[in-house]
Order: C-alpha cells, then sequence, then structure tokens
C-alpha cells in the first residue's frame, strides 16, 4: 500500500509541478457589474522609450499604491494631523486655493482633481521628490491616472486609465503604450512649500482631507529616513556628486536640459534674473519656497524687487505692481495680469541629472 | 516512542519560513526537520503549502484595507536518511509558485510567478535520551543554496523584486534547537524549539546594481500533542504557539523600509497514521498578533498538508542480483 500510496503522491507532485520551467505572467482582469469599470484597451505597442532595463517593478503593483480620485478637501482650521512644518503643494485657479499635503501624497502619490474646472493630476514621487501638477485631458476627455508600481530611474511611472499608457512624471511624457511620446501639459505653477508659509500666504485655502476612503497612517512617513539621507536609496539611480543627493531644488526645465536653484541662493529672501535656453528667468525664493517664471517679452522691462512679508503679495516693481507668488498681478496698473509660469518643479538633486544634462545656477 | 517521534517531526515541520516576512515568501523549508526514527532509516515527505497574506498592518494596527493579496503555493519535497540513531541528514526541494493581486478601481491586476525554489541541505543530531528516556534533544545546522532564480522579469524584460523571486539568490545558514518530553503523561508531548536563519546577501540584484539581503530570523515554538486511537486509526492532535522575528531586509546595506517585525501564531495540526509507516499530516496556522515595521502586507492564513513515508530497511526484502 505504501508503494502505491507514494506513487500517486508522486504523480500529483510532478503534475503540479509539471509547468516547472521558471516564468513570470501578469493580467489584469476588469470587474464586471462594478460602477467604476472602463475597461482600458491593451496597449497597442509594447515598446518603450526609455530603457527597459532600467524600468523596475517597485515592488507594490499595478494600483497598489491607489491614486486619490475627486477627493475631499477641509478648511485650514479642520486640517488633521498636518505639521507646520509638513511640506503641501499649493494650487490656484481664481479664488479656488488647494492644498495638497505631502503626508496624503506620501501613501497615494497621484491625486486627480478636478480645480475651477480644470481636471489635474497632482503627481508626487516620494522617492524623487518631485511634485509635477499635469492636466488630465489628453487628447480628448479628461482621464485619471493611476500608479503603475513600476519605476523610472527610482521615480514614478503613472499610467492613464483611458489608454494604459505608462508615463514617465519627471519627463512629463508617455514612454510606453498608445500615447507614446506624447507630452503632458504641465499645471503651472505648482507651488512646493511648507503648511505653515502656505496658510499664511492663503488663509483660505481648503487643504486635501484625510478621509481619503484608505486605510493609511496618515502622518507617518513610510520610507524611514530615506528623505534625508543622502546615502539612502532604495533601487539603483546614476548620481551625481556635485549637490547632496536629497538636497531640495527647483528645476527649470526645457527639452533635455534643466538648471537648478538651491534654497542657499535665496538665504534671506531674494530675486535672480537669469537667462536659460534663450528665455528671460525670474526666480523668486526664500528659505520656505522657491517659485520660477519665464518673463521675456512684454514683462522683461520691469524691475522686480522682493518683497514677501508673510501676506500673498511676493514681489514689487517699478511700476507699483504687485505680485502673488503665482505670478498674478493683484494690485497696481497691471492688476489682472500673470506672469507667465516657467517649466518647473521640486525636486531632490539627485533626480534632475538623472533625466536631464543640467547646470546649476552659479550668482 | 512513535507519539515522541511525531512530534519531534511536526517540530521542524513549517520551521524554517519563507525568505521574507512581507510576502508569500517561499516556505521552503516547510517540512525540514524531519525526526530521527532509526538507524538506516530512510524518510520521504511530500507537502503542499499555501501560504496568504492580503491584510495590512502598520505597526500592531490592522488598516482597513483588503484590496491586495499575496499568494504563495508551494509543492516540498524532503528526504532524509538516518546514519544513526544520533546522526542524520536531509535535503529539501521545492517548487514555487507567487501571486500578487490587485483589485482596486474595477480592475484586478495579477502578477505571477513560478519555479523552482532554492534548496537546504541540513545535518542533525539527536540525543534520544536526554535526562531521561523521555527527554530528548536536538540540533542541527544547515545551509540553503540559493539554486532557484532571482532574477525573473516579466515578458517587457522588466525585473520583479526580491520578493516575487522563487529564491533569494543568496547562501543562508541554519541552526536549530529542539527538546522533546513525554514524561509528564504517556500520550501527551510538550515540547519546545528555536531556530535562528543568518540570511546572505544576494550580490547580483537587479541585474548585478545592487545587493539585497533578506532579514535574519529567529523563531521560537512551544507544542502540545495528544496521541488518541479512533477505532483502529491513531490521530495526533496537537496546537503550537508559535513566535517569529524577522529583521528587515537590507538593500546596499541598507534598512528597506515596510520589512521586518514579529509574529505570535496560532497553529492547530493533526497527523493520522493511515499505515504504520505513513503519516497524513495537516497543519493550519494563524495569527494572534502581529507588529510589523512600517506598513506591510501581513500573514492571514497558512496551511500545510502532506504525506510522510518512512523505509525501514528491515521491512524491505532482500532480493538477489
Amino acid at each position: 500500500m505504501k508503494k502505491k500510496v507514494l506513487l500517486l503522491f508522486v504523480l500529483a507532485a510532478l503534475y503540479a509541478c509539471s509547468s516547472s520551467e521558471t516564468e513570470v505572467r501578469q493580467q489584469s482582469i476588469p470587474i464586471i457589474n462594478d460602477s467604476n469599470t472602463n475597461e482600458p484597451p491593451a496597449p497597442s505597442d509594447d515598446s518603450w522609450s526609455i530603457p527597459i532595463s532600467e524600468v523596475l517593478d517597485g515592488g507594490p503593483g499595478r494600483d497598489g499604491i491607489p491614486a486619490l480620485i475627486d477627493p475631499e478637501f477641509t478648511s485650514v482650521d479642520e486640517a488633521q494631523i498636518i505639521k507646520d512644518e509638513d511640506l503641501v503643494l499649493g494650487i490656484k485657479k481664481g479664488d479656488d486655493v488647494r492644498a495638497y499635503s505631502h503626508i496624503v501624497l506620501d501613501w497615494h502619490e497621484i491625486i486627480n482633481d478636478d480645480v475651477s474646472g480644470t481636471a489635474v493630476a497632482v503627481t508626487y514621487c516620494p522617492l524623487t521628490g518631485t511634485g509635477i501638477g499635469w492636466n488630465r485631458s489628453v487628447n480628448g476627455p479628461a482621464t485619471t491616472f493611476g500608479v503603475s508600481g513600476l519605476l523610472y530611474q527610482t521615480n514614478l511611472i503613472p499610467f492613464d486609465r483611458a489608454t494604459n499608457s505608462n508615463w514617465s512624471q519627471i519627463l512629463n511624457e508617455a514612454v510606453n503604450g498608445p500615447l507614446i511620446g506624447t507630452k503632458a501639459k504641465l499645471v503651472l505653477p505648482l507651488i512646493e512649500t511648507d503648511w505653515q508659509t502656505w496658510k499664511r500666504l492663503y488663509p483660505e485655502t481648503r487643504i486635501i482631507s484625510l478621509n481619503t476612503g484608505f486605510g493609511r497612517p496618515y502622518g507617518v512617513y513610510p520610507y524611514l529616513d530615506y528623505k534625508t539621507n543622502h546615502d539612502a536609496f532604495l533601487f539603483p539611480v546614476p548620481l551625481d556628486d556635485r549637490l547632496p543627493a536629497k538636497e531640495r531644488v527647483l528645476a527649470l526645465v526645457y527639452e533635455n536640459q534643466a538648471r537648478v536653484y538651491r534654497f542657499s541662493d535665496f538665504a534671506a529672501g531674494d530675486i535672480i534674473r537669469d537667462t536659460f535656453h534663450g528665455k528671460q528667468v525670474l526666480v523668486a525664493g526664500n528659505p520656505n519656497f522657491i517659485v520660477a517664471f519665464d518673463i521675456s517679452g512684454p514683462m522683461s522691462d520691469l524691475q522686480f524687487t522682493y518683497a514677501y512679508s508673510g501676506s500673498e503679495v511676493i514681489l514689487t516693481d517699478n511700476e507699483g505692481n504687485e505680485w502673488n507668488i503665482f505670478g498674478e498681478a493683484v494690485n497696481g496698473p497691471r492688476q489682472g495680469e500673470q506672469l507667465q509660469p516657467a517649466r518647473s518643479f521640486m525636486a531632490y538633486w539627485f533626480s534632475i541629472p538623472a533625466f536631464y544634462a543640467t547646470t546649476i545656477y552659479k550668482p | 516512542m512513535r507519539i515522541f517521534l511525531y512530534v519531534l517531526c511536526v517540530i521542524m515541520a513549517n520551521f524554517l519560513q519563507g525568505q521574507t516576512c512581507c510576502s508569500g515568501g517561499v516556505p521552503l523549508s516547510n517540512n525540514l526537520g524531519l525526526a530521527n526514527e532509526g538507524a538506516k532509516i530512510l524518510q520521504i515527505g511530500i507537502n503542499y503549502d499555501y501560504n496568504g497574506l492580503n491584510t495590512l498592518f502598520t505597526g500592531s494596527d490592522k488598516l482597513d484595507d483588503d484590496s491586495r493579496k499575496r499568494l504563495t503555493h508551494s509543492f516540498l519535497w524532503n528526504t532524509a536518511y538516518n546514519f544513526s540513531e544520533r546522526w542524520s541528514a536531509e535535503i529539501l526541494l521545492s517548487w514555487v509558485n507567487q501571486s500578487r493581486e490587485i483589485t482596486q478601481f474595477g480592475q484586478t491586476n495579477i502578477t505571477e510567478t513560478s519555479g523552482l525554489g532554492d534548496v537546504v541541505l541540513l545535518g542533525k543530531y539527536t540525543i534520544p535520551e536526554l535526562f531521561t528516556p523521555s527527554q530528548s534533544l536536538s540540533i542541527g545546522t544547515g545551509v540553503k543554496l540559493p539554486v532557484g532564480r532571482s532574477d525573473l522579469k516579466t515578458a517587457d524584460g522588466i525585473q520583479l523584486t526580491a520578493d516575487l523571486q522563487p529564491g533569494s539568490g543568496a547562501w543562508d545558514l541554519i541552526g536549530y534547537l529542539t527538546y522533546t518530553t513525554t514524561g509528564f503523561r504517556p500520550s501527551a508531548t510538550l515540547s519546545t524549539a528555536v531556530l535562528y536563519r543568518f540570511t546572505g546577501t544576494n550580490n547580483s540584484y537587479l541585474d548585478n546594481t545592487s545587493t539585497y539581503e533578506f532579514g535574519n530570523v529567529v523563531q521560537g515554538i512551544l507544542g502540545y500533542t495528544e496521541q488518541i486511537e479512533v477505532g483502529n486509526i491513531l490521530l495526533n492532535p496537537g496546537i503550537v504557539l508559535k513566535y517569529r522575528h524577522a529583521d528587515p531586509d537590507k538593500i546596499n546595506e541598507l534598512v528597506f523600509p515596510n520589512t521586518g517585525g514579529e509574529w505570535f501564531f496560532l497553529r492547530p495540526e493533526v497527523s493520522i497514521f493511515i499505515a504504520p509507516d505513513i503519516q497524513l499530516r495537516s497543519q493550519f496556522e494563524l495569527p494572534i498578533y502581529s507588529k510589523v515595521d512600517g506598513t506591510q502586507l501581513t500573514s492571514t492564513a497558512r496551511f500545510t498538508v502532506g504525506m510522510l513515508f518512512q523505509f525501514n530497511p528491515k521491512t524491505i526484502p532482500v532480493t538477489q542480483s
């Protein structure tokens, strides 16, 4: 009997392991009868515009980090857990002022929102410290973006649910799928600063609620000392030792080039006039924020002065205009006009030269 | 003596866990540590092991999220040979199927890997009568060989992370100590055991760009087993309390976030002797306390079923060639 039972088990084991070749299988299965179901078409092209060997699976998997869609907001007084020193990404459309806190973005990475009629995806990669706003209308009706779970140069790869295309956040471009090569329309400026500074600038701001529909320990940073330890990396990425790896910088990007500005350039609050790619750039900042405008054209003759004193106004000029952090003239003869935001975003230093030929601003 | 040896066997069963605490891992040594039942005896164990993780924890708090699932199905084959009543050796082979499943936004995304897992070689020394005939002590040491693949990629060529790989890509050292006594009641056995797994480093992780090391593991169990007879069938029901501590994993010698932790499990189990030398064995393991480092998907349930065959040369007829 023993021999028979053993034989039976051997056969069963062999059958179970009959596909014992090492293999990997991936599939996406739409859930029927789910109100959120919009079955995305399969990518028409499996090719990537970035080196596939440098695209890595980050671990959580596709939608393992759940992006938020149409989130709730709350007032300054009702904001919970967030500390004054916590960073937020701020956006303003008319009187609609919103803050997206890092303590939420650390756990969701993408927030799909509508800001006064503009379909916005606020994307944030905790591993590269990059917060970038995209217009969700890409070649048609607004889509939503999700977290693919993939990384390129340790940076977030979002995907759009309309076409299933994968995008590089820092390149602001679809790198795989039907939309490959399509550039994202940036929502500018997206201001990154601390909560205390933001609510002083805009006391009437609303901030994303912690009532997201997902159970997450908001306020707990999920990556240990990653954001301050210049030697800590979870995935391989080329490093450039000109600056400390995790130093937060403002990056101006144009095609494949970038220029970065450091907080130390604005230690006491200051403005810098610079030229980047043939364009005149005005960069204003202090130890809490840096923002950049393209002042080529009719604004180029204005003589700007740094004027931030805790209220909305951060710049004045020789015409008597007062400008806010979004480049809007809030007082003076040009009231209602707006400075052209430069293509820029905040980032950990290491992530910029990993994507762009980068120069560092020197006074 | 049979119940005594059975319990010793069960102690070691499930003892060496998978390569990581935060994933399904590979229950590579699920059936490792077969008891020494006498000189010249050959033992073969065949087991199926299911390990399901779909409970999201932060620290010791359970989060309201059941969207993610990690499943590991393992088929394990171990063979032990007892050179004498004290010395024995064992080898364990495995085939592993792992899946990562996420259900969100009306879509279920599955990534699945399968293949041969790592191999464990173990040497054991048993003192059958420690202080009295009813007490036994067994010590063992072994090594895990990185035979399983640790560089699997998707069809697109995207390399998967360490915890979805069938192998760890590293040599591990294993040491254990077990003590068993049946002295307090003839039909009952009390047992305790400690294991330490010193993990090695995969130096070719992510196409040789990084190193990865799963966290060292220490594990302890306390088990109680009764032997009862139902009709002509001998049953060994038992209950085991298991403690497990895993250090965080390391990438490039730095702690990898959201790995490591400690757990208490309760494990009812039963063994049935369907023939004098054939055991049908089953275990069901549930976590009763989990405290993870950071936020992790952690163990929800686990079970193992299998059979153990014993070949005694005294019962094998000798044929002339």
